[in-house]
């Protein structure tokens, strides 16, 4: 089994405890990234955890991840290196920004994606 | 979340039919009503989406006739939370989409869909190979996501929303219920192990005992 840190850092201006902070957290190969952090005390916002409803965003600061759980994910988002943490499996080391909801909403909408689209 | 009042709300003059006090209290003990009310309705999309979906799953648990009562049961239901919550979503301001496809498309669960391939020429479902384990794990994993949908809902409104709140955890009460049947049934379907759900069976079909809202009439 190989584990990864990942790093996760928190914006400053959302409405978290970890709030301008960062936690590196170990994450198996097999794990997703936002139960990981949950269980490591690290409160990530989640929804469906199905990689459907956007609420895990993150942005991919560094790394690789494997999305294939993800049940609404396009390639548009890789290409904007967001990420559902929710689905995530980490496939090297990684750093993201977490709490990225808006800027995927903001990003699907762009690119006339559900649930951006309807949200917009 | 109530300690901190980051929002003043000021005063509501009298008359004024342009706020809402029942949205002002929520501000002034730092919820966000329209942010709460945006999550509503991708709630409650959710539970519209899982209503149609539903219907068609359990059109094709043909032979398995107890599966079919069951998934009825978690159907109705579903309905039922539909309707007990979209009220609120009015009294928070906001509105129903007026496109049904936007509605779907913002649902906070996915599209529980028969686990088939389809036929796009003719638009025929291809069910030949299709198991009851399959259409039950589709069930399952539709019921842990309205589990987590409203706990989060129950995280976001507790202390600070009590109407809301309340709603939302009725309706998980009875979400919790329904993984406990899909749990019973799709261990014993798949793994022929006996996993029981505890319960007992509902009065009438879909009775909502916990999230019923007042119906309209007698017949709906
Ligand atoms: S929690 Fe819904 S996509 Fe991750
Ligand atoms: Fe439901
Ligand atoms: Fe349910």
């Amino acid at each position: 089994m190989i584990t990864y840190e990942v790093e996760l850092a928190v914006p400053e201006t959302v409405d978290a405890d970890l709030a301008g902070e960062s936690r590196t957290i170990e994450v198996d190969e097999d794990e997703y990234v936002l139960a990981a952090a949950r269980a490591a005390d690290v409160w990530l916002p989640a929804d469906c955890q199905q990689g459907w409803c956007t609420t895990c965003a993150a942005e991919l600061l560094e790394g690789e991840v494997d999305h294939s759980a993800a049940k609404r994910y396009y390639d548009v988002d890789r290409r904007a290196d967001l990420v559902l943490l929710c689905v995530a499996k980490p496939r090297s080391d990684l750093r993201v920004l977490t709490h990225q909801q808006e800027a995927m909403l903001d990003h699907r909408a762009a690119n006339s994606l559900p649930p951006g689209r309807s949200k917009r | 979340m109530s300690e901190d009042k980051p929002h003043a709300s000021g005063s509501v003059e009298p008359g004024d039919t342009s706020t809402r006090v029942g949205m002002e209290v929520l501000r002034e003990r730092g919820l966000d009503p329209e942010e709460l009310r945006e999550k509503l309705i991708d709630a409650i999309g959710a539970e519209f989406t899982t209503y149609y979906y539903y219907t068609n799953l359990r059109m094709h648990l043909a032979g398995h006739e107890d599966y079919k009562e069951i998934t009825e049961d978690a159907r109705l239901e579903d309905r039922a939370h539909f309707e007990l919550v979209a009220p609120r979503v009015y009294e928070l301001g906001g509105h129903l989409p007026n496109d049904i496809r936007d509605f779907a498309d913002r649902a906070s669960c996915p599209d529980a869909e028969v686990p088939v391939p389809s036929d796009d020429e003719g638009g025929r479902l291809r069910v030949e190979d299709l198991t009851a384990e399959q259409v039950l794990e589709v069930l399952l994993e539709a019921e842990r996501c309205a589990i987590r949908t409203w706990s989060e809902v129950c995280d976001m409104t507790r202390d600070v929303d009590p109407r809301t709140y309340d709603m939302a955890q009725r309706i998980l009460q009875e979400e919790i219920e329904h993984e406990a049947w899909f749990v019973e049934l799709l261990s014993m379907e798949r793994d022929g192990e006996i996993n029981p759900a505890g319960h007992f069976v509902r009065g009438e079909p879909g009775d909502a005992p916990y999230s019923t809202n007042r119906r309209f009439n007698d017949s709906a």
